[in-house]
């Protein structure tokens, strides 16, 4: 069988594996120190500005605390989770996170693997192509937004005008219910897919050119030379990339607060635009704080299961 | 054989065109828009290119309004504290997790990933306490301090890879050659990495330039505000000009743009292969 394509090799085909220094048996004892020291600051950095603030979420979780009286929140035990799970509303922005960030995923895979094996082969203008397709990813959120609400605009924006002069519909894009998802999610495609192209476009170069030549030669046309030949290299990566992709889909914050605030009528009210509302609109210090905690149980759920189908599909491919 | 191979080029060409239309629209569109005055975006006729006559009063008077320059000024500041204090932790760490084992690393390198797995949203108000206490609300100190959680693991990643990309054989011949241990770092490991260097400086520099959460909710001093925060508060107000909007938004997003196009490829493979082994 053919050897396993190392997913943690992308983009560096001709690394060498390290081996640590640390095994000569000259000054032990300072080996032994010295990578807690190199990794002092970046540890007690963690602890401070990341390992402590979530502490204090959960705990900020199994309290009432309110945003004008932040210091006086009493212990309520689990009632904020009780009451989360009680709720329809909570219900339905597991519903929206869910949907959004599957859409957003499945979305920016497709456009940014189509991508990359477009750019993979040479034409003319390729540099300046690549060059653009990579302008979204770099353009900042805010800006984005901006640009975004200006395009969706219902009376004057590009994309209605457009529409209604090759006689299709127009929409209120960000102001009705049944499409604002839709809108947000596309300006969110479009924001991401640069990376999954650039990640996919690293991996495309590992693939060796003989195979390609095999399969031309057997008479496979493009789109079958692309499953049979590249797609094997790619699934690690790819594997990764959604990995990735699905958890900071879950946090992604700025696109949809500045775009929506969630609305309408909750329509794009995902996890993390509801945890900030709670706390900053609702005053729920404590509530926001278990919704967020939930979020971030949802979100090592899929890791874990990524990291299991990752070994599965590994083990699978070493027999 | 020849027409199929005709059609699958023109196939192959169209589909080009129209990613590269999709992805590059939105960024024309931001500098059509920021050329032609609000009579002209609202008067019911699309404008479809720019006008660029008007190109340079549209930027001069994006800054008269509002303090749009100090906004960017102060987007700098926290770009650069916050690239600094990465850089300075992340080549440290990077360092002990290319060349040493140790145990803990596994712990170590799955922090590093969970913080990509964290919700600012969530931890924006434990950080509010906290830098309640310190005295580091409504102070760009506080944005770099925040910033930084975010944007070192990602440096980590990215020099890792680097290092590990870098033989051993040239380490060893430079202890040989009598170069001091601790010299090993500086004067032997961070010049072959240059260019990854280079890609993380890129790239916490921008987690810092565009951050918006945190600013949003630590600073309130509009002679504070990063341009993230200034640039939202524009959206849903409709006194100033759409046009001068966009101008400001252009000169908030040039910088970015021409920084990410050298470094895009080194960053990519730096978060790919770090997310994994941490």
């Amino acid at each position: 069988m053919k050897e396993r394509v190392d997913v943690t090799d992308v983009g560096t085909p001709t690394r060498t594996t390290p081996r640590a220094l640390g095994t000569t048996p000259r000054g032990q004892r300072g080996r032994r120190l010295a990578p807690y020291l190199f990794i002092a600051a970046a540890a007690v950095y963690l602890l401070l500005l990341t390992g402590a603030p979530l502490l204090d979420g959960l705990w900020l979780s199994l309290t009432d605390t309110q945003l004008l009286n932040p210091t006086e929140g009493a212990f309520i035990g689990i009632h904020n989770y009780s009451s989360l799970f009680a709720d329809a509303e909570f219900a339905h922005a597991l519903v929206v996170t869910i949907v959004y960030s599957t859409a957003t995923v499945l979305g920016s895979l497709t456009v940014g693997t189509v991508a990359a094996v477009a750019m993979n082969g040479a034409f003319r203008g390729r540099v300046l192509a690549r060059a653009i397709l990579t302008f979204p990813w770099a353009v900042p959120s805010v800006a984005a937004v901006l640009i975004f609400s200006w395009i969706y605009n219902k009376d004057s924006g590009v994309l209605n005008q457009a529409l209604s002069s090759v006689g299709l519909a127009q929409h209120g894009w960000l102001v009705d219910p049944t499409w604002s998802l839709f809108a947000v999610t596309l300006a969110s495609v479009w924001k991401v897919f640069p990376f999954v192209m650039l990640v996919v476009l690293a991996a495309l170069q590992a693939v060796p050119e003989e195979l390609y030549e095999a399969a031309r030669v057997d008479g496979a046309d493009a789109f079958n030379r692309f499953r049979t030949v590249a797609l094997p290299f790619l699934l690690p990566t790819l594997r990764v990339t959604a990995l990735l992709m699905t958890i900071w889909s879950f946090r992604r914050f700025e696109i949809i607060w500045l775009l929506t605030q969630g609305g309408p009528v909750g329509s794009t009210n995902s996890l993390v635009i509801s945890v900030y509302r709670e706390a900053f609109v609702n005053s729920e210090l404590g509530r926001s704080a278990a919704m967020g905690v939930v979020g971030l149980v949802l979100s090592t759920i899929v890791t874990v299961i990524f990291f299991y189908v990752d070994r599965g599909a590994a083990r699978k491919e070493a027999l | 054989m020849t027409l199929r191979k005709t059609l699958s080029s023109a196939v192959r060409g169209f589909g080009i065109s129209l990613l590269v239309v999709v992805a590059g629209f939105p960024v024309y569109w931001l500098f059509t828009t920021a050329t032609h005055t609000t009579a002209e975006l609202f008067g019911g006729q699309v404008q479809w290119l720019p006008d660029l006559r008007r190109f340079l009063t549209s930027f001069t008077s994006a800054t008269s309004g509002v303090p749009m320059l100090r906004w960017l000024s102060n987007s700098a500041v926290v770009a650069f504290g916050t690239t600094f204090l990465s850089l300075i932790i992340a080549i440290l760490a990077a360092y002990a997790l290319s060349r040493y084992r140790f145990r803990g690393k596994g712990v170590f390198g799955f922090a590093l990933f969970a913080t990509q797995m964290l919700p600012e949203a969530l931890l924006v108000v434990p950080l509010y306490s906290i830098f309640l206490t310190f005295g580091l609300l409504d102070n760009l100190t506080g944005l770099v301090l925040s910033d930084t959680a975010f944007a070192m693991p990602v440096a980590v990643w990215i020099l890792k890879s680097a290092m590990d990309g870098v033989s051993l054989e040239i380490e060893e011949s430079a202890r040989v050659d009598g170069c001091p241990r601790y010299a090993m770092l500086t004067q032997i490991m961070l010049p072959l990495i240059a260019p990854s260097i280079a890609a993380a400086a890129v790239i916490t520099f921008f987690e810092g330039w565009n951050e918006y959460l945190f600013a949003n909710t630590f600073i309130t001093d509009e002679q504070k505000w990063p341009a993230s925060k200034g640039l939202a508060s524009f959206i849903g107000e409709f006194v100033t000009p759409l046009n001068h909007v966009m101008a400001a938004a252009l000169m908030f997003t040039l910088p970015a743009i021409v920084f990410f196009l050298f470094v895009q490829r080194r960053i990519v493979s730096g978060l790919t292969a770090g997310s994994v082994k941490g």
